[in-house]
């Protein structure tokens, strides 16, 4: 028998309404409030152990005490399941839900987190990537349908069944894009047609590729101009330049290796000793010269007119092609740490 | 133009004593058919090996697919190719259906080449094992590049357009069991019925992006990477007049087969008449510097513009920075206010989470997509593999490695693989055959 | 601060500070042009990446090339 756990607010916990609101997080053995509908709803293979209640407001204004003392609750449970809510439209049990989810899920990378909200809560947005978060009812009044939809899926999981879309099972999408097989097995020409005729009588049409929002990075704060004079700056490149023979083994595709290479007393990279191994582009010209993609001879000319001071003494150097977001931003943020330990003041990623 | 298909419905293929086309049954002669490969010298080693939908077989490295075809009247099936310049596209070509010739590497792989299972779990992931397949297993002296990831395949590839033109020439004097029509007035020539109803182009985008000549899709003869976009007739394309190139992650790759039977192109002649004015197809490429590629997009939408196109089809070649093209294409045409569909695959990464285009863009707001080149397939062994099992892990093809920190090499002791889909031969089928989709989990 | 030539790839994902450069195999220097012509651009393109490391700036931003 698989084990769950669900967190609660401290209204649907029946400690009280808003007045209680900052009530401090607890942990009761068995079952509280809607604990009991979702155990029900469980069936046999899987089991409600315990209730965590919190307040909303506790969890909102002294969020990173709550979490801990939810790991605490946590650390000695068996935690196949973890269910929140569901919170409706309440914006601030939303996130609290998703919160207290993902703090459960660092603690058991295995377990499934399963939580229900109204679309228009602020929490879909936050957590939808972290968890199943089912689409559910705007008030309490879809208590018993939210609960159920997510007991059903634990159940599915349970059994060991494979879980079909976000949509087709009812949860917000988690931001991971897969490949199917259409069933009946429609070919993509059928499916050009139809979208094209609708696009043309101006009737709605669904693409299979809605385009995501852009991440914006904040910007970094500049190098004083006056100061560029005194700069170390780095160069990286995901152009796959590296010494011959590749000592550190990154891969031409879908890389998850990144290297740093030694340039000291060097004034460019000469063919025959560096190459690129990047395997999405034609290597010829970077193969017959790698400073048109590591510019160590430009730098090192913007050296002697002090322009900065110096080139940092590595270069740093991976392949960006088939790679992905998650890899390359693991990879980014590794070779940012070491450059900021470095006393590093400038980057230029130089990009294929 | 006027283009008739004729086909002859290949029931099997089997060895013989003469090279022969009856009742359905291709004969081979095989020393024969052999003796056409090793016309060019380059070819050190050559075989044949018969393949037929079920069987359990697993053939790598797959380098293309070709349909056996003849052309009625004499003339190459791939001119600037195989033979003299001539136009494509009008008169009679016959093809054998139901069959492709495929080249394959009898040792060395690269980055561009393919893995077909014809039969079992992994069949699903090409259109290619339905078919059955006269597998040319070679050997070349292209030593230069036997160890290079990018690869040509020039030995290779001709050797299997030699192939498929010698297997051809047996249903020269047949009648065919079927003829497919493609008729097309020219587009200021079309009846004031077909007038009526909306203009529609097909835009595709061959691999065109390497800058030394070999490795990209051929236009009668003639390197992509070296055209601007340029206007066609959808029969040119049906009839030979573009050849497969040696450079993309297969699963991106359209082979020579897959431009002959072009399904999307096939698609809009059903409709065209009914309820689409189909004016043509504007052969545009990819590219390597962002202003080629923009200059490849303005063309494009002129042209688009100037035919009075109301509507497009884009279709990609490949991923990764192509998209950019594809992307490009697609804003510019809607800036136009042509209204476009596009066609392509994604990846968004092992794990799904990665943007699944690397450049997009809001107006692009009609998409079909046909997979993820980055999709994990693990497979189990295969009693039979054709060519060279270990050329997935060793020799850099795009969805194989050799020396993963978890997931240790591509091909285990036992046979068995584990590859991403990048690896399957010709395996997201952007023509049009897919039945794949993206979806959300 | 980053160098590349698939400025609607940067500008996709966010990328701040951007210098083009004038292909992907070669970002920093053509081929087919002489090795001090190639030097040049190279030197002149990786000199107004520097600079824009100073830049004080608000949005993202292409900073213009002249070579």
């Amino acid at each position: 028998m698989k084990k769950a756990i669900l967190y609660l607010n401290q209204f649907f916990g029946q400690v009280g309404g808003e007045d209680m609101a900052d009530h401090t997080p607890e942990i009761r053995e068995g079952l509280v409030g809607p604990a009991m509908e979702l155990d029900k709803q469980l069936g046999d293979d899987i089991q409600v152990t315990h209730t965590i209640i919190c307040g909303d407001n506790f969890m909102g204004s002294r969020q990173e005490e709550a979490i801990d003392m939810i790991k605490g609750f946590l650390k000695d449970k068996e935690v196949d399941f973890f269910f929140a809510g569901p919170a409706f439209r309440a914006g601030r049990y939303g996130a609290a839900c998703g919160h207290a989810g993902r703090a459960a899920q660092k603690m058991f990378p295995e377990a499934v987190v399963i939580t229900s909200m109204d679309e228009e809560n602020p929490g879909v947005e936050m957590f939808r990537k972290d968890m199943f978060i089912f689409k559910g009812g705007a008030s309490a009044a879809a208590m018993r349908n939210d609960l159920k939809a997510m007991a059903q899926f634990a159940q599915k999981l349970a059994k060991g069944e494979e879980i079909t879309t976000a949509k087709d099972e009812g949860y917000f999408g988690r931001g991971k894009r897969k490949q199917f097989f259409l069933n009946p097995p429609v070919p993509a020409t059928e499916r050009v047609i139809d979208m094209l005729l609708k696009k043309l009588n101006g009737e709605p049409f669904e693409t299979e590729l809605p385009v995501p929002v852009t991440d914006l990075v904040p910007v970094a704060p500049p190098v004083a101009p006056e100061k560029l004079s005194e700069a170390t700056i780095a160069i990286v490149t995901s152009g796959g330049i590296v010494p011959v023979g590749n000592p550190d083994r990154i891969q031409s595709a879908s890389a998850t290796k990144w290297g740093k290479y030694d340039v000291s007393g060097m004034d460019d990279l000469k063919a025959g000793e560096y190459q690129t191994i990047h395997a999405g582009f034609d290597p010829m010209a970077a193969n017959a010269d790698p400073d048109v993609i590591v510019p160590l001879d430009a730098m090192r000319q913007y050296e002697k007119e002090g322009k900065i001071k110096e080139m940092y003494k590595y270069f740093y150097s991976t392949v960006g092609t088939g790679t992905t977001q998650k890899e390359a931003a693991r990879m980014g943020a590794e070779i940012a740490a070491e450059l900021k330990e470095a006393g590093v003041d400038g980057v230029l990623l130089v990009a294929t | 133009m006027k283009l008739e298909l004729g086909n002859f419905f290949v029931k099997d293929i089997v060895f013989g004593a003469e090279t022969a086309y009856k009742d359905g049954v291709l004969t081979i002669n095989k020393e024969e058919a052999l003796e056409v490969v090793r016309e060019d010298e380059h070819i050190t080693e050559a075989d044949l090996v018969i393949v037929k939908p079920g069987d359990m077989v697993r053939i790598v490295p797959v380098k293309e697919a070709i349909e056996p075809r003849y052309r009625v009247g004499g003339g190459p099936v791939f001119p600037g190719v195989t033979g003299d310049l001539m136009q494509t596209g009008n008169g009679r070509t016959l093809a054998l259906k139901n069959m492709s010739v495929l080249a394959v590497g009898k040792h060395w792989g690269g980055f561009q080449d393919g893995l077909i299972d014809m039969g079992g779990e992994g069949a699903k992931y090409t259109y290619f094992s339905q078919l059955m397949n006269v597998c040319l297993v070679a050997d070349t002296d292209e030593l230069k590049e036997q160890r290079e990831q990018q690869k040509k395949n020039h030995a290779l590839r001709w050797g299997g357009m030699r192939l498929a033109e010698y297997l051809g020439k047996t249903v020269a004097e047949q009648s065919p069991d079927e003829v497919e029509t493609y008729e097309l007035a020219p587009v200021t020539k079309r009846t004031a019925d077909e007038e009526k109803l909306p203009k529609v182009v097909m835009v595709l985008q061959p691999q065109s992006q390497m800058e030394e000549s070999g490795y990209n899709d051929l236009v009668y003869g003639w390197d992509s990477n070296r055209m601007l976009p340029t206007f066609m007739h959808p029969n040119e394309v049906l009839d030979g007049c573009i050849i497969s190139g040696s450079f993309m992650p297969c699963s991106s790759k359209w082979a020579t087969y897959d431009f002959q039977n072009y399904p999307m192109i096939k698609r809009l002649y059903q409709e065209h008449g009914k309820t689409v004015n189909f004016l043509g197809v504007i052969m545009s490429n990819l590219n390597v510097a962002l202003e080629q590629k923009e200059r490849a997009a303005l063309f494009v939408a002129s042209m688009a513009k100037n035919l009075g196109a109301d509507a497009a089809i884009v279709a990609e070649e490949g991923y990764g920075n192509p998209d950019a093209d594809y992307t490009l294409c697609l804003v510019a045409l809607e800036n136009e206010g042509i209204k476009t569909v596009g066609l392509s695959n994604e990846c968004t990464g092992r794990d799904g989470a990665s943007q699944p285009l690397v450049s997009m863009d809001e107006k692009a707001d009609a998409m079909v997509s046909t997979g993820n080149v980055s999709e994990m397939i693990e497979l189990p062994p295969m009693p039979v593999v054709i060519g060279e099992l270990e050329a997935l892990a060793r020799d850099g093809m795009s969805g194989g490695w050799d020396n993963d920190a978890i997931l240790g090499s591509s091909v285990r002791e036992d046979g068995s693989i584990i590859m991403e889909n990048n690896a399957m031969f010709c395996g997201d089928q952007v023509v049009g055959w897919s039945t794949k989709t993206m979806v959300e989990y | 601060m980053l160098m590349a030539n698939l400025i609607p790839v940067a500008t996709s994902v966010g990328v701040n500070k951007m210098v083009p450069t004038i292909s992907i195999p070669y970002p920093l220097g053509d081929p087919s042009t002489p090795l001090d012509e190639q030097y040049k651009l190279r030197y002149h393109r990786v000199g107004v990446a520097l600079d824009a490391l100073t830049a004080d700036i608000s949005e993202p931003t292409l900073f213009k090339t002249k070579i």
